[in-house]
């Protein structure tokens, strides 16, 4: 009698294990939809230099969010200053390694010949050259 | 009443030279617009700005579907020495109307070149020609054919009445 009670436990508890490796292999089959990303890092009030092509170049804005080592996305009120131009503008995007930067938003640019504003602009400062895209006032000092 | 006259017109003197100042600011302002773009170059110097182009200085305006214009650095300062206009250029000075082509003004030298179909539009007459060379400081026109065998020189008195 024991023994046959000792047998059923044990085919039980062997259907419980395979029941339990089953699912662990279905577990593992199915895809996850968890993001793996790198931490962004958000600060307020920021302001920093960078060291690019044009020399020094002074950043700042309402928030910084740093998206990954080469990326940071200047948010609300920012700007960009060095020797030659002051950019005052809004969310504007800035790639590191690539040295570009830009905005969608209206922006304001001040450099020695006067004051320009256009509906966003792009940088590319290994270039050397301001793209401004649509209308856009340039008023002479 | 004496000190209420003297308040009056004080008012009106005020008011007079405000209106002087924002009306020499306005005439003395140079600028750009452009409806498409405009590409600033730090390295090359120059601004290249497309679609419905106007620039205006000191002397006058102009209108074309593109313009690049050159720069030097002065004292900190950047300086228009030459501008290029491209396609339905148009430009107004005092009461003249030059159009072409294609126009490049010298700031050296205060000339725009235009080439192209040109013609020279004043409230007396029209010229129309190939070549207009338009010497701003010394107002003198110089109206080429297409064919460039005629010549025409014009020579623009400064109190002349056209």
């Amino acid at each position: 009698m024991i023994n046959i009670l000792t047998k059923k436990l044990f085919v039980i508890l062997i259907i419980f294990l395979f029941g339990i490796q089953i699912s662990i292999y279905l577990y593992n089959q199915k895809p996850s939809y968890e993001n793996f990303s790198e931490k962004s890092i958000t600060v307020e009030n920021f302001s920093s230099i960078v060291l690019s092509n044009s020399g020094i170049t002074k950043i700042g804005s309402e928030k910084l969010n740093k998206v990954d080592e080469n990326n940071i996305f200047l948010f609300g009120k920012s700007y960009l200053e060095n020797k030659e131009y002051k950019i005052y503008g809004k969310n504007i995007y800035i790639n590191l390694k690539e040295e570009i930067s830009n905005s969608d938003e209206n922006v304001k640019v001040i450099n020695s010949m006067g004051v320009l504003n256009a509906k966003g602009f792009r940088n590319l400062d290994y270039d050397g050259k301001i793209i401004f895209e649509g209308e856009v006032e340039f008023v002479i000092d | 009443m004496k000190v209420r006259w003297s308040l009056l017109l004080i008012n009106k003197c005020l008011i007079f030279f405000i209106i002087l100042f924002i009306f020499s600011k306005l005439n003395a302002e140079s600028y750009v617009k452009a409806d498409d773009s405009l590409i600033w170059d730090s390295e090359n110097k120059n601004y290249v700005a497309k679609g419905n182009v106007e620039f205006k200085n000191e002397r006058f305006i102009a209108f074309s579907d593109k313009m690049i214009a050159k720069y030097i650095e002065e004292n900190n300062e950047e300086i228009f020495t030459i501008i290029e206009l491209f396609e339905n250029v148009k430009i107004e000075f005092e009461d003249e109307i030059f159009t072409g082509n294609y126009a490049i003004y010298t700031r050296k030298d205060n000339i725009i070149k235009l080439t192209g179909d040109v013609s020279i539009k004043s409230p007396s007459r029209l010229l129309t020609g190939y070549e207009l060379i338009a010497d701003i400081d010394n107002n003198k026109r110089i109206l080429n054919s297409d064919d460039k065998e005629t010549l025409v020189e014009v020579l623009l008195e400064n109190n002349a009445n056209n």
